[in-house]
């Protein structure tokens, strides 16, 4: 086993993949966003869900939010069902990165039920950005 | 003086089928993977006890720098800038080898006769089917997961994998590589839990020396595949569309 760790600390390790794009070609994780909303509609779709949010803005105006999530079967393993977990008309939080282009769009992390309940929805932050550095030196 | 009875009547039954490590072994003495695992983890126990706070388990550790050649390292470097927009399985394309097994979202599932080993991944519905002691065919039609074929080196599956198209990516976003892509793997189950896994790439066209990728494979006892469709609802491409019309937004400075 420490032989195995030793060989293991000089070569190349796994950087998780989350998903099956780049995170960071479309969200900002320089922009944590937090919602609370009503949620209107639930596209329970692969590669990836997508759930819709009527969030009121600082001047009391209805903003719709589209926030995407982890695949379906991602989410039935942490904890989700497709009937029950989250439905139209729920009054949730949800937390996550907003899009680049500073759109009503994002990538969701967590989601807080009414009832205080918390749930994975989406990978932690910076994962499926091509990591911290390249996998080659700058040549 | 239960517990020792208890043993003595189990010892019979699990002898045969197992080592000393306790890793079980086929009809041909082989250590047996069947099963269903997770790649990119480090973490015992079933799916929920490994991911339940999240996704994941694995540590990111230090990592030696891709032997790409100069002009090839440039292309990868390129596309780390670009945040991995041209990624492949962006449109639902299969992983590739060992990409494959850089994946911890999803489950993998192994099973094994004396003749042939199936590795079936959740990820993106890809398959491999190792033929065991076999040739590879005489004519190859280059494909994303590549032909593999296996063989036995004591106790460690080694599979030779080549006949790969250029389509896809070897780990890390970017790494590309050329159809000269040689793939050779190394599976050892160390103990019941965990499969080491160790894969080197070597491609003279792109590379400057063989690249190792390693990782642990760790069983998940109780968990089942299910169907994933990349292509039933990705947005992805019609979003990158919008996004490369102006790559300021989400080129890294």
């Amino acid at each position: 086993m420490k032989l195995w760790r030793m060989v293991a600390a000089g070569a190349v390790l796994a950087l998780p993949v989350w998903a099956h794009h780049s995170f960071g070609a479309e969200y900002d994780v320089n922009k944590p966003i937090t919602l609370t909303g009503v949620i209107t509609k639930i596209e329970w779709t692969n590669p990836h869900i997508h759930f819709y949010l009527d969030v009121k803005d600082k001047d009391g105006k209805v903003v719709n939010w589209k926030l995407e999530g982890f695949p379906p079967n991602v989410l039935y393993r942490t904890g989700w069902k497709r009937e029950g977990t989250i439905k139209p008309g729920d009054t949730v939080t949800i937390t996550g990165w907003q899009a680049r282009d500073g759109g009503n769009w994002g990538h969701s992390r967590q989601v807080t039920f009414a009832d205080g309940k918390k749930l994975f929805s989406g990978p932690p932050a910076g994962t499926g950005d091509g990591g911290n550095r390249p996998a080659v030196d700058a040549p | 003086m239960k517990t020792l009875l208890l043993i003595a009547c189990l010892l019979p039954l699990s002898l045969p089928s197992q080592t000393g490590n306790g890793v079980p072994r086929g009809a041909d003495g082989k250590p047996d993977f069947t099963g269903v695992w997770q790649a990119a983890s480090n973490r015992r126990g079933t799916w929920e006890e490994a991911n339940g706070t999240g996704i994941g388990g694995f540590v990111a550790g230090p990592r030696e720098p891709a032997p790409y050649q100069p002009w090839a390292a440039k292309k990868v470097l390129e596309s780390f800038n670009r945040r991995g927009i041209d990624d492949p399985v962006a449109a639902c394309l299969p992983p590739g080898v060992p990409r494959v097994h850089t994946v911890g979202l999803f489950p993998m599932q192994i099973v094994q006769t004396p003749q042939t080993i199936v590795m079936l991944y959740e990820y993106l519905n890809a398959f491999r089917t190792i033929a065991i002691n076999a040739k590879h065919p005489d004519v190859l039609e280059p494909s994303f997961m590549g032909d593999s074929v296996g063989h036995w080196e004591s106790d460690t599956f080694v599979v030779d994998i080549t006949g790969f198209n250029d389509k896809t990516w070897l780990t890390a976003t970017g790494t590309f590589h050329s159809e000269a892509l040689h793939v050779t793997e190394r599976y050892t189950r160390t103990d019941p839990d965990t499969i080491q896994y160790e894969a080197t790439m070597d491609d003279p066209k792109v590379l400057t020396k063989p690249w190792i990728f390693r990782t642990t494979i760790m069983r998940r006892d109780g968990t089942r595949l299910r169907e994933y469709v990349c292509e039933e609802n990705n947005v992805d491409r019609a979003r990158y569309e919008e996004l490369l019309k102006d790559e300021s937004v989400f080129r890294r400075k």
